[in-house]
């Protein structure tokens, strides 16, 4: 998912770092300032979770959770993978600081979008519906990151169906990890921290 | 049904998958450039990956291709530096360097082209008893120093590659830091206010 220094076009980074500024200043504007402690966790959560990797078969994947932190961010994720993403080029080198505002936009427009479409599903009052629609969001998060990692890509030149095709089936083991980590963790969120995921606690007993 | 499911799988997992960083290294072993490229959790780049090789200004030398296990080799006919570009696509890029230091002072500096070949260079060229038999020792010792010394700077790079434990608790603090100076910031203006 992390993009390299040097891949991209320079209108491409151009852009990437614009739609990221603007993404912040929005993220930072609509912020709830008491869930503030909330963003860091989460940030800190993807910071870990791109550098755990799990074996699976042959090969290995790691989580990327954009999903996830769209869910419970909403815009707010913007800021939250920003800082994650800058530590994870200072302290593990994954990406690079030119192509950081392309790699965030990549990463955080999806969660927001995620935010928009399965918020409502995973505060259902039934849990099972509210599974589907986690799964949904965790998967759906790495669809559209990969489509926008390609999208990228083929602006700087390369074939964007091939790239996409690389990209994707690339990240299916993720879809599918994903899909499930997000579902369990909209589940148990619900049940201990409702308001982690902006459900109001009445709608639990309702 | 469930078997299916299981094949299909571990099929799905057995491609690559790209979510790591590039790694890579050039080493030299007399005029023979040797190298191999991959991803940091251990898989190596898929066979017939093409690598392109350049000197130091970006004149194209070569394209080769790397072999099932990532490994690529060039014969090095000048003693320039030597710039290998790879691309394992999805924005995977690496552009790894061997300075002219690591090849052998035997190759020529310049491209030699049969032109300017005068009588008096084609005598140098020419081998004499003794200096053949220097050159091959000089090309042995260099090929047993390689050998000794190319473990080490893959266990070199390897380590480099990998973050520790310090890194990840340093980059969690980070967070836990700027989040503090965020709700600091948020407490003196709400004090702000409760005074203005």
């Amino acid at each position: 998912m992390h993009i390299v220094d040097g891949a991209l076009a320079v209108p491409v980074l151009a852009v990437g770092a614009a739609l990221t500024v603007a993404g912040v200043a929005i993220g930072l504007k609509k912020m709830d300032y008491d869930h503030l402690p909330q963003v860091g966790v989460l940030s800190a959560v993807f910071f870990i979770a791109s550098y755990i990797h799990l074996p699976i078969g042959f090969s290995s994947v790691h989580l990327i959770l954009n999903g996830l932190i769209g869910l419970a961010l909403g815009w707010a994720a913007f800021p939250a993978l920003l800082v994650a993403l800058f530590l994870q080029a200072v302290f593990f080198g994954f990406g690079g600081f030119l192509v950081l505002g392309v790699n965030v936009v990549n990463i955080a427009l999806p969660a927001v979008l995620v935010y928009y479409l399965c918020g409502k599903g995973i505060s259902s009052s039934s849990p099972k519906v509210a599974a589907v629609w986690g799964a949904a969001g965790g998967a759906g998060a790495i669809v559209l990151t990969t489509v926008m990692v390609a999208f990228s890509l083929m602006l700087s030149g390369e074939a964007f169906l091939l790239a996409a095709k690389v990209t994707f089936l690339a990240h299916i083991p993720v879809m599918i990890v994903e899909g499930f980590v997000t579902a369990a963790a909209v589940l148990l969120i619900r049940k201990v921290k409702p308001e982690f995921l902006n459900i109001k606690e009445s709608s639990e007993y309702a | 049904m469930h078997r299916l499911i299981t094949i299909l799988f571990l099929g799905l997992c057995s491609l690559s998958v790209s979510a790591h960083n590039v790694v890579g290294g050039v080493y030299a072993i007399g005029n023979q450039i040797e190298g191999e490229v991959g991803f940091s959790n251990g898989d190596m780049a898929a066979a017939g990956t093409l690598i392109k090789v350049t000197d130091a200004e970006g004149n194209e030398l070569a394209n080769i291709k790397t072999n099932d296990e990532g490994l690529f080799s060039y014969t090095a006919t000048r003693r320039i530096d030597h710039l290998f570009f790879a691309n394992l696509s999805s924005g995977h890029l690496l552009e790894l360097t061997l300075p002219a230091a690591e090849l052998p002072d035997s190759l020529p500096s310049e491209s030699v082209t049969g032109v300017n070949l005068s009588p008096q260079t084609m005598e140098v060229v020419a081998p004499s008893v003794t200096s053949s038999g220097q050159k091959t020792l000089e090309q042995m010792v260099e090929r047993a120093v390689a050998k000794q010394v190319i473990p080490l700077r893959k266990e070199l790079a390897e380590y480099k590659e990998k973050a520790s434990l310090q890194d990840v608790i340093g980059g969690i603090g980070y967070i836990f830091g700027l989040c503090g100076l965020g709700i600091w910031w948020r407490q003196r203006q709400l004090d702000k206010q409760s005074k203005g």
